[in-house]
């Protein structure tokens, strides 16, 4: 089970599990925010490539266009992952 | 049931099969050449239909494996992403096969067992060394992760049929 909630302009909530048979409804939901965001992974339980790849994507979109994209309250199992693939570096993290 | 002997067995052995049966078999044998009982433990399979959304029926069975050998349930997320990762790289790169997916784990403690077969399918070795950019080639981010979470990963590929055996060692 996997969910997407808009909290306020610019912060959303992510919850449960985000696999390769969610990142394309995550890409078509999140693939469209211009400005600044904040993405609450508090609730997020788990996340895979496919995941992390659509994350990757929004973060180089917006970096470019000078947005700040900020990864918030990851447990330490899915941060875990992120740090195997390597970007808890390239990411902003709090 | 296939049975393949290491080793043959010498005149006057004696074997002994126990506790067999159902779909998460045992096979017990034992004989004078051992000190005691040696236990094999097959792997428990399933076969799932080659999309993303058999995702949720493979956590599913390894949520139902783990309750039957008593592991616990947070341990699961490391062993369905590698499987997750293998899967989809599969569902993604072998096109040409329309066969279903084979997923087997094995329990020894503290090692969990891992085999995915891919049927009707060219090579694609997962054991390869990913490319330094992985993310930015096909399969390389989910390759590896796979790579630094699982303890060993082999790779076979013979009569079109892919297999790949990952290890994991858990904290039990």
């Amino acid at each position: 089970m996997f969910e997407i909630q808009m909290v306020e302009p610019g912060q959303v909530r992510l919850s449960g599990r985000l696999d390769a048979a969610e990142a394309e409804r995550t890409h078509a939901e999140l693939g469209q925010v211009d400005g600044p965001l904040t993405v609450d992974c508090s609730e997020l339980t788990y996340i895979s490539s496919a995941g992390i790849s659509v994350l990757m994507e929004i973060h180089k979109r917006l970096t470019k266009a000078g947005q700040a994209f900020i990864l918030t309250g990851m447990t330490p199992r899915v941060r875990n992952v992120f740090r195997y693939a390597g970007l808890d570096r390239v990411l902003r993290i709090e | 049931l296939k049975v393949a002997w290491a080793n043959p067995l010498g005149a006057g052995s004696i074997i002994r099969l126990a506790a067999w049966g159902g779909e998460d078999m045992r096979l017990e044998l034992a004989g004078p050449w051992s000190r005691g009982p040696v236990r094999e433990t097959a792997m428990t399979e399933r076969r799932f239909r080659r999309n993303f959304e058999s995702l949720a029926s493979i956590v599913a069975f390894v949520n139902e494996f783990f309750a039957a050998h008593g592991i616990r349930a947070e341990q699961a997320n490391d062993v369905n992403l590698i499987i997750e990762e293998l899967f989809t790289n599969m569902v993604k790169y072998s096109r040409e096969s329309r066969e279903d997916v084979a997923v087997g784990l094995e329990w020894n403690a503290p090692v969990i067992t891992l085999k995915l077969e891919d049927f009707g399918v060219e090579p694609f070795d997962v054991t390869q060394p990913p490319p330094i950019d992985a993310a930015a080639k096909p399969g390389g981010l989910g390759l590896q992760l796979v790579q630094r979470m699982a303890e060993s990963l082999d790779y076979r590929w013979a009569n079109r049929v892919s297999t790949i055996t990952a290890t994991k060692r858990l904290d039990v």
